[in-house]
């Protein structure tokens, strides 16, 4: 397991590398379909977290991107609706990207970080940044890459993992990994559950509403047709039922149900120079709020979506790639507030990238959509990546990137509004990489300008519409750090991010809210032969709640520890037993919503 | 420094004796008006201010500072006053916190038997205040009764559905029911010896504000919006409380859509978006010009308002988010104060 661990974040530095190892003339092992993920991200910084990192963290992607990267999590209260804010950014501008797909809602453009197991997936990759060329809508302040590994390597693997732990919080999943050289099968399913009835530190109450319980299964099949074909088959189904925990001065009563599937069909050709991906997709959201659970009154809103691409990567030189991608979107949306519509969105990108040797690689792409919903502008991005001295690089990219108006802006009964732009950003960045032995040390500096931002307001007579108003800037400074050194039966590794983080609006000069200036995690791992001990820590700065910047939330400092034991080597039984919250420090990261005080969890992973 | 003390409450009554005795301060809040600061469902941030009636004084979070260890609660939506007592309607928490009107020092919580409480009034020794319910079920709307003495719901009265704004007048409860998250356009008369609905008085779409003045009901009925698909027109309703039938309905141009009905001596007053209208209480058309505009101060739609001392008090919500203001004009419309408030301003209650 340690050594899997070991590979923490080596990916952050050193995607120079990794891309030079690609090659498509012989066979891969396994396959990311996320190809643009790994062809097209060389100026920019890319985190993996792999499955086990994945497995040391609590099972949403909340916790694990909270403890192990820069950004910053909005959550209303433990387990309840999660918004990321990436590089200074809103909610709707981190999009997430489920096997190469955006799936961010088609209803509100965000993602519920709270909605999506991270045990479903083999790795998932932070990519700081820009994106709206490849990912389209959202991909502003950065990326979240859920990724599900093909792989042809001949195997018959069953991992199941158990946890257990305080407000009767309970987890399992269950992953079946069985491949030949031909074909290749895995299959996730996860359950989770909580009575999460937390006291509130300080207060004389509990979170007495914020029972959740959810189930999610994934699969991923791949068969190899021949040497020059593949067809591949993704399926990711979540069904999540929560209460929404009250505050502490107000009860609650509701019930929030949500019900996402994605399914995404891939054929794969190589042929020659050329590498071709025909990809057809189809997602489905729904969501029910109850806002009294007893009773069978609800609101319901749902939207679905198909999505047909073609990709085209053609090596023109074992230096230069060209890859094209025509892409034809359909969203259809219905709800309870909602009237019944549709809309199409055709796209086209181009992306180049050209190694011009082993030091200097360039990238320039560009993305133009055409639909009659609103004016789309023309994207683009261009960025390098110099390698000055074996142990200096650095990084430069900028671009342009977008969010598109969501259904609720455009078709909220009543209030929706037909006339909408969406938002643009225009950013750049500047990265060094600095690396000694096994030490990374990343430094980006950031800096991108938003117009047209989306708020709902109220006008004169009291009704709220959304409408594009304030220009905001961001500028910044992320720093990522990575080093581990290994003895003969003992091994130790260190992990931190920070983020210093303006996010401005332009008219008012003041912060964003809910954006803190300051953001650090650490990880220390330190492995003696079966035994790992890990201490994680939080570092969240004051936030502001009001626009006017007149409120604020305090910081907070937050640490866990968990050790691991690990039982046979092959196929190992690992016992685990982690602290979370240790000092029992009492937080809040949305106001009135306290988050737990101390608490436990034990783990138990079987593999067989 | 005992000694200091003694002199100062010394000289205080010497004032006493100089014949200021009936503005004697009941206490610290006494003599002023306080401000409701609604805050942001489901953020704990409701405030009071305070603001003196000669303009001298002013405080933000009168509560807190005079009771540490509490939280107001969540979306402040009423204030009532009966005796030497505030009664603060805390809608999202389903609360109503019971304070010293003059020295705001916490009384009682009644915290059962309400359910989206939102406005309150007092008759025969009862309070009565209106709750919605579910938002999302348009039969289980009601007005609790409140026993005075345990400060405990005693009872509940149905009623149609979005009870909203409710006055008193010779042991009766006039409930306009604005509709909830529909559209109301009726007025329920609760008898107070009884307990019941006693009759039920049709007015326009949408009745948003009312007061009684010399025997009659004035009803601003704000009518239904444009967004709405179905707009329909505004209307003042005049209803004689003793017949209980509408005697006049003056109708609103189309599109105008008006609220914040608060008359003052003989003349009413009311808001349309960012204007102030004013008109006689005698008069039998309406106002072809605003008396004047909160434009001028960035207010974006009147949130509260209130006339009284002879001077009109407009609350700004401004982005609903940030901290609001209060506006303070003759009644001629000059601009004569301003002051920084809580978040959302959503009433003015004269001590």
């Amino acid at each position: 397991m340690f050594k899997k661990l070991a590979l923490f974040f080596a990916l952050t530095a050193c995607s120079l590398i990794w891309a030079q190892q690609d090659s498509i003339f012989q066979l891969r092992e396994v396959v990311l379909t996320d190809s643009q993920l790994k062809n097209f991200s060389d100026t920019q910084n890319t985190t993996k977290l792999n499955d086990s990192v994945i497995q040391k963290n609590q099972a949403s992607l909340t916790s694990l991107l909270r403890y192990n990267s820069v950004i910053y999590f909005k959550e209303n209260g433990n387990g309840m609706v999660s918004s990321p804010s990436f590089r200074g950014t809103t909610a709707q501008q981190t999009a997430v990207i489920w096997n190469g797909i955006n799936i961010n809602s088609q209803l509100n453009g965000q993602t519920d970080f709270n909605t999506l197991t991270t045990r479903d997936f083999n790795s998932i990759t932070v990519r700081a940044g820009g994106g709206s060329v490849i990912y389209g809508s959202g991909a502003v302040g950065g990326t979240i890459h859920l990724n599900n590994d093909v792989s042809f390597r001949e195997q018959f693997k069953n991992k199941l993992q158990l946890n257990y732990g305080s407000f009767s919080t309970f987890g399992a999943n269950y992953t079946l990994d069985v491949a030949t050289d031909k074909i290749s099968v895995n299959a996730s399913i996860s359950h989770n559950q909580s009575e999460n009835d937390y006291e509130y530190i300080g207060f004389d109450k509990k979170n007495e509403n914020g029972q959740y319980e959810n189930k999610s299964f994934s699969s991923h099949i791949g068969y190899r047709i021949n040497r020059n074909n593949e067809i591949k088959f993704f399926s990711y189904l979540f069904d999540g039922s929560r209460n929404f925990s009250g505050t502490i001065a107000s009860p609650s009563k509701s019930n929030y149900l949500d019900f996402n599937t994605r399914n995404l069909l891939e054929w794969t050709n190589y042929s020659g120079l050329f590498t071709s991906k025909t990809k057809v997709a189809y997602l489905t959201e729904e969501y029910k709020y109850f806002e009294n659970k007893a009773l069978e009154n609800f609101t319901t809103g749902s939207a679905n979506t198909f999505i047909a691409k073609y990709d085209l990567l053609y090596n023109w030189t074992s230096k230069i790639k060209v890859n094209s991608i025509i892409d034809y979107t359909q969203n259809s949306g219905s709800g309870s507030s909602l009237s019944t519509n549709k809309r199409e969105i055709g796209s086209f990108s181009l992306l180049f990238k050209h190694q011009v040797n082993d030091k200097l690689s360039y990238e320039a792409s560009l993305r133009k959509e055409i639909t009659s919903n609103y004016k789309s502008p023309f994207l683009y991005s261009l960025g390098g990546n110099l390698q000055l001295v074996n142990w200096y690089a650095i990084k430069f990219s900028g671009s342009k990137n977008f969010r598109i108006p969501t259904f609720n802006d455009l078709y909220w009964q009543g209030s929706g509004n037909l006339n909408l732009k969406p938002e643009s950003a225009l950013q750049a960045e500047f990265g060094q990489v600095f690396t000694y032995k096994k030490a990374t040390l990343t430094t980006t500096a950031f800096y991108s300008k938003i117009t047209d931002m989306l708020r709902w307001l109220p006008n004169a007579s009291g009704l709220w519409q959304p409408i594009n108003t304030d220009e905001v800037s961001i500028y910044g400074i992320e720093a990522l750090f990575h080093w581990e050194r290994h003895f003969r039966n003992a091994s130790i590794q260190i992990d931190g991010t920070y983020a210093y983080t303006v996010s401005e609006n332009d008219a008012t000069n003041k912060q964003l809210i809910y954006v803190p200036f300051h953001k650090a995690t650490s990880s220390v791992a330190f492995r003696y032969e079966k035994t790992t001990f890990t201490f994680q820590n939080l570092f969240n700065g004051a936030v502001f709640t009001s626009s006017d910047n007149a409120y604020k939330l305090k910081e907070y400092f937050v640490s866990n520890v968990s050790l691991d034991y690990k039982i046979g080597n092959k196929k190992p039984l690992i016992l685990g037993f982690q602290i979370l919250n240790l000092e029992n420090k009492p937080y809040q990261n949305v106001l009135s919503r306290p988050m737990p005080g101390r608490n436990y969890m034990m783990n138990l992973t079987f593999n067989f | 420094m005992f000694a200091a003390v003694a002199v100062f409450f010394t000289s205080c009554s010497d004032d006493d004796d100089q014949g200021i005795v009936d503005n004697l301060p009941l206490g610290a809040y006494d003599n002023g008006v306080l401000i409701l600061n609604q805050g942001n469902f489901g953020q704990d941030n409701s405030s009071i201010s305070y603001l003196s009636n000669d303009f001298a004084t002013f405080q933000n979070n009168a509560f807190l500072a005079v009771n540490p260890t509490k939280v107001l609660g969540n979306t402040g939506q009423d204030v009532g006053f009966y005796n030497d007592l505030a009664f603060v309607v805390l809608n999202a928490s389903n609360k109503i916190e019971i304070l010293n009107r003059y020295s705001l020092e916490y009384v009682a919580t009644i915290d059962s038997g309400l359910d989206n409480p939102r406005f309150i009034a007092f008759a025969n020794g009862k309070g009565y205040v209106t709750n919605w319910g579910d938002g999302g079920v348009t039969t289980d709307d009601y007005v609790a009764t409140l026993n005075l003495t345990n400060y405990t719901v005693s009872g509940t009265i149905p009623v149609i559905e979005g009870p909203e704004r409710i006055v008193e007048n010779n042991g009766k409860l006039y409930v306009a029911h604005q509709g909830g998250y529909g559209y109301g356009n009726t007025i329920s008369v609760i008898s107070s010896t009884s307990n019941t609905v006693s009759n039920t008085i049709t007015v326009g779409d949408v009745p948003n504000s009312l007061q009684v003045k010399d025997g009659s009901l004035y009803v601003i009925c704000g009518g239904k919006a444009a967004w709405t698909m179905d707009e329909t027109l505004g209307k003042l309703v005049k209803i004689n409380l003793a017949t209980e039938s509408v005697t006049s309905s003056i109708d609103f141009a189309v599109g105008n859509h008006a609220s914040n009905l608060y008359i003052s001596d003989n003349t009413i007053f009311y808001t349309q978006d960012s204007d102030v209208f004013k008109m006689s209480l005698t008069a039998s058309s309406l106002p072809i010009t605003s008396l004047f505009s909160t434009v001028g101060q960035g207010v974006y739609g009147v949130y509260s308002f209130a006339v009284e001392n002879n001077k009109i008090y407009v609350g700004d919500a401004a982005d609903y988010n940030s901290n609001g203001k209060v506006y303070i004009y003759t009644t001629t419309g000059t601009l004569e104060n301003e002051y920084t408030v809580g978040v959302t301003p959503a009433g003015f209650y004269f001590n």
